[in-house]
Formats: structure tokens, sequence, C-alpha cells
């Protein structure tokens, strides 16, 4: 579904993703690991198309197409979704107003009501796009955004961070709706996921997870394996290692 | 009636002194190069009334065929049509302010009791030249819900209406008022002098809105105070979202009374040439007195806006704030906002003013586009949130009909 060869990105004078290779097939989703710093929201910008995160080199194709020079509503349109670390705040518009948007785009109309409910964001339908939300009200409205959209590839950007315990399992569910992790015959969306903490496994089984560090994919592997290591060793050996 | 018409007799001096006096602000008018409004006949039937008409005056935010309280509304030099509902009878008045002053000799101490005869050559000018304006009252503690409304409408061209309107509201009385002022083709040249003088009764509480909808070549002039009794609340909202000529305003509200409140709030879509200085100044003078003015500015093309706001403190326990938000569309449209505060006497009053000027922010853009919209769509949407004001005590139907304004706005502005 998405391929990255030797992907270069440069933010500014500063070049952050030094080479990129990168593979996710029909139906898998995959976790972004590494320390702070390393590019990993670089990453997931630059595949949205965000302006400001210059590819300097390399491609990146979608369901087979180069979508390198496309502009980020054109690789909206074709299926690549985001849910953002943070949400600007647009005054005027509610949360309401953006997510009916979401849906004529789509040319559907879900029950809007319904999917915000299942996230636990009714009450903030009629407030102001990221206005006053907290870190966890941002990931959920994020979500819901996506749920809405539902697209082929979606990126979620620490899902977890901001959130607590209790709302952890919320956000897991919905990550599986997202995948439709629990429709085994329609497996075929996919996803990029960055995470530090890997609380999110425990609800979504991911099929591949990755290392990155300065720039590159230093380590790719089984998820938890991977975690198991970092949590007894450390991002360090991640880059002595030569697994 | 000797006192009276020795009153008159003065306001015509000094009105007549001052016919040549120019405002300090705003591009100087020439009124001898227009006429003055024709004469137009009353209807008992809003059935008799042209759809042109009733299509110019929906434009500016009135609805001749809904279901309202009351209706006033004036073609050119005549009230072609005064309505209070069955319903509404014996709690209120609307007519026209000449036909009050007529009717009710007491009413001459409200007639000029605000406004200056001879604050400058427009006011002068609607004094000796009057063509009309609204006279409503509302009795004491009578609450409506249901919105009365006031239009005014210029249908021929190098002309000037000069209304006066007197507004009010009785000891505890509530009231929402939408006053729509509009030219009816769109392509008339004139000018619109507007004198309005509110007198909010104790425990009152007016919610007032205006919509202008002029013509490119349309100078507009209106001339505002408002006196606010003790605990009155006081919510103006104007909008402006067609390209005219020229306005300048800068209304001026007296809070007089002990926790009087009072808020502003100006939308504005400056397009073409239009040369808009708009502001507002509230006057905090007793205990509990609380303001707010804000604005909204977006400006394109050769548009000049100069946006103003002015807090005065006479009283310890008073607080107000002004708030001036303003995007450019363009190189050649500028804004300029200008907050004054000033403190007399009292310096534990709480004034603040906050100003912003600049372009969205391109992250909001970006969000918005990863969700599938193009950068001209992204921009539209940004830019209606940006106008929509919350805004307190509007009906409904107005709030849907300003938002469809804006929207269809700036969709085609973009």
């Amino acid at each position: 579904m998405l391929y990255i060869e030797r992907l270069k990105v440069a933010v500014g004078d500063s070049l952050i993703l030094d080479g990129v290779d990168l593979e996710i097939g029909e139906g898998e989703v995959h976790v972004l690991l590494g320390p702070n710093g390393a590019g990993k929201t670089t990453l997931l910008m630059a595949i949205m198309g965000i302006p400001g995160y210059r590819i300097v080199g390399g491609r990146i194709f979608f369901q087979g197409k180069d979508i390198t020079d496309l502009d980020v509503e054109e690789r909206a349109r074709l299926g690549i979704g985001m849910a953002f670390q943070k949400m600007p705040t647009i005054s005027g518009i509610t949360l309401r107003s953006l997510g009916r948007i979401i849906l004529e785009k789509r040319g559907i109309t879900d029950s809007l009501e319904e999917i915000a409910e299942r996230v636990n964001c009714s009450y903030l339908l009629d407030r102001d796009v990221g206005k006053g939300f907290s870190g966890g009200e941002m990931k959920r409205a994020e979500l819901l955004q996506l749920l809405l959209q539902r697209p082929l590839f979606s990126m979620v950007d620490e899902p977890e961070s901001g959130v607590d315990l209790d709302s952890i399992a919320l956000v897991g569910r919905a990550l599986r709706e997202l995948f439709e992790r629990d429709q085994v015959r329609t497996k075929k969306r996919s996803g990029l996921i960055i995470t530090h903490t890997g609380y999110i496994l425990e609800y979504l089984n991911a099929d591949r997870g990755h290392v990155l560090m300065d720039g590159r994919i230093v380590c790719s592997g089984n998820p938890r394996d991977l975690f198991a290591d970092i949590r007894e060793k450390g991002y360090g050996e991640c880059a002595r290692c030569e697994r | 009636m000797k006192v009276q018409e020795e009153y008159l007799k003065d306001l015509r001096e000094r009105a007549e002194k001052a016919l040549t006096k120019k405002a300090p602000l705003g591009p100087d008018i020439d009124l001898s190069q227009f006429y003055l409004c024709s004469p137009r006949e009353q209807v008992e039937d809003l059935r008799e009334i042209e759809e042109r008409l009733k299509e110019a005056a929906l434009y500016a935010g009135v609805e001749l065929e809904g279901e309202k309280a009351a209706t006033y509304l004036q073609v050119d030099r005549s009230a072609v049509y005064e309505k209070v509902q069955k319903a509404f009878e014996g709690k209120l008045e609307i007519m026209s302010s000449r036909e009050a002053l007529a009717r009710y000799p007491e009413l001459i101490e409200y007639w000029w009791g605000l406004v200056p005869v001879d604050a400058d050559k427009y006011t002068a000018f609607a004094e000796l030249c009057p063509t009309e304006g609204y006279f409503i009252r509302v009795f004491p503690n009578v609450k409506i819900d249901v919105p009365l409304q006031a239009c005014l409408l210029v249908s021929e061209t190098a002309r000037v209406q000069s209304v006066h309107n007197i507004v009010i509201l009785e000891e505890g009385a509530e009231v929402n008022l939408i006053t729509g002022c509009a030219s009816v083709r769109g392509t008339e040249s004139g000018v619109h002098i507007g004198v309005s003088e509110f007198y909010i009764g104790d425990n009152a509480r007016l919610t007032f809105t205006m919509v202008h909808n002029w013509g490119e070549s349309f100078h507009v002039r209106p001339r505002t105070v408002a006196r606010l009794g003790k605990g009155a609340f006081f919510s103006s909202t104007y909008v402006l979202l067609k390209p005219l000529a020229s306005i300048q305003a800068f209304p001026q509200v007296i809070l007089e009374g002990e926790g009087a409140q009072a808020t502003f709030q100006n939308i504005v879509f400056a397009k073409g040439d239009s040369y808009i200085d708009l502001g507002s100044m509230l006057l905090l003078k007793n205990r509990g007195c609380r303001g707010s003015s804000i604005s909204r500015v977006c400006a394109m093309d050769k548009a000049q806006v100069f946006a103003r706001g002015k807090l005065v403190a006479f009283h310890d326990d008073v607080q107000a704030h002004l708030e001036c938000k303003g995007i450019l569309f363009s190189n050649t449209a500028q804004i300029t906002s200008i907050p004054e505060l000033e403190v007399y006497g009292a310096p534990k009053a709480r004034l603040s003013h906050e100003a912003a000027v600049g372009p969205f922010e391109e992250e909001a853009v970006n969000y918005l586009r990863a969700r599938g919209l193009k950068r001209e769509e992204a921009l539209s949407l940004l830019t209606q949130g940006f106008l929509n004001l919350d805004l307190p005590g509007l009906p409904q139907a107005l709030r849907r009909y300003i938002e469809e304004i804006i929207r269809v706005t700036s969709r085609d502005v973009l």
C-alpha cells in the first residue's frame, strides 16, 4: 500500500530524514519507535505532504502511484489520513461543522453523533475545533476525524500521549475500528502509528515495528520484541545492534 | 407648547450654524451634490410592497413576511409600512419619529437628548432636512422574545436619506431589534445619515443588530448614542459585508446606572474601494459597569479600514475590554487599529485591549487540507470562523442568516 524509497526530508536548512526505506502492505499496521528528535513526526508529515517538510531526495508511492509531488489535499483524497499530535485552534468552526464537512467530502451520511459517542467526543461537538481542548480531548477529536474520513492508510502520532489510563482503552478500540482489525475478511486498511510507551500494543496487534534514529530506520521486526529490547537496553543499544 | 417651539427653534439655529461643520473623522461629503429622497405612499398590507423592496430588505436581514413582533419599513423619504402584531398591541409602539413627536409632545425631551444636533454637518442636516426615521417604545416590564424589525431603504439615485430614530425601553423591558439598511438596486449613489438615540431604562435589555447592504457609490454616516440605566444591558452587533463608498461611525454608549453592561461586535468584510471607519466608545460611569467592544475585520482589494475603540472609566469598580482582529487578503488593502483607554479619577478601573492584524496560521490551513479540503476551501472556512463571533442574544434565524452571508461572501472572495 505504501512504499518509501530512500526518502530525504529537510525542515528549513536541517536535513531530518536521511534515506528512509519503508514498505507497509495492504491491511498491515506498523508502529514507529525512536528517541525524541529522531524524525518520527517528520516522516508522518512528509508522507501526508504537509508544506514545510521538504522532500529533497527519494520517492513515496501509494497504491503504486508516485505521490512525491502531490499536494496534501490530493493525498488526502487518495486515501491518506493523519491524526496530528497537536491540533490547531480554529475559532468560530465547531468540531461538528468540521465533521460534517469531512463526511460531505466522502459523499456519505454516516451518523456523526454516533461515531462521536464511541470516542467520547459528543460533548466536544459544539466547541470550536481545538479551543481549550485537553491533551486527551485532542487525541479523541483527532481519532473522531479519522473515523469520519476513513482513510485507506492512517497515520497516528502518539495516540496515547496525554491520555489517562482509562482512556487508552477507548483510544485502542477506536484504532481497532479505524483499521478494521475486528473484521477479518475486509482487512485492507493500513497504518503507521508513532508510540513512545507501547501501551497501544495491548489493544492493537501491530504487524511490524521500526526504530527510527538519526533520520534512518535502523531496525525493524516484531513490535513487541523491539519494545522489550528497548525497555531493557534503551535506544543506544539499537544503534549498536546488528539485528 | 411654547417651550417645545422654543426648543425646536433653538435646535434649528444650532443646526444651521453647524451645516458646514466637517466631521473630525472620515472623508467629507458635499451634501449639496445630492437631492432629498422623494415621498412614497403608505401601504396597509405587506402584499402591496414591491418584490424588489422585499428582496432588498431581506439582504439587509429584515424578513418582511416573517412573524415579527413589529415592523417599520421606510422607503426613501416615507414610512410606507408600520405594524405591531396583534399579540403585542399595548406592549410596544412603532411609528415614524416625526409622527411620534406630533403625537407625544413630551417626546421633545428625548429629541436630540443624547446626540448633539450640532455635532457635525450630518447631524445638522438630519434636523434641517429630515426624512423620517423610526420611533420605538417598549412599555415597562414587557419582555418580547420575537424580534422587532426596522428597515430603511433607498431606491433612488443621488439622494440623501437623513433619518432620526428614537428607541425607548422603559424600566425592565426586553427586546430584540433588527435593523437593516440598504439601497434597493445596489447601484444607486447617495448618502444615508442615521441619527439614533437609545434610552435604555433601569434593568432593561436591548439586543440590537444592524446589517448594512449599500451600493459601491454610497456614503453612510450613522450618529448613535445610547444611555443605560441601572442594571441595563445593551448589545450591539453591526454587520457590513458588501462594498460601499464610505462609512464613518463612532457610536457612544453612556453606562450611567450602576451595574450597566454593554457589548459591541463589529463584523466587517471590506471589499472594493470601501473606506470604512468604525468604532465604539464606552463611557463607564458607575459601580459595576462592564463593557466589551470586539471587532473582526477582513480587508481585500483596495479597502481601507480604521477599527477604533475607546473605553473611558470614571469609576474604580468598572471593567471593560477592547479587541480588534484583522486579516488582510491583498497587498493594497489596509487595516488600522486604534484603541484608546482613558481613566478619570478611577485608579482601580480595569481596562484592557488586544489587537492583531495578520494572516491565518498556515498550520490551520494545512490541517484542514489534510482533511481533504482544497486550499481555497480551507481559507474560506477559516474566514467564516474568524468572522463568526459568538453573538449572545441573537435570534437563531438571524444568526443563521449572518452565517450564511459570511459563508457565501468568503466563498465568493476566495
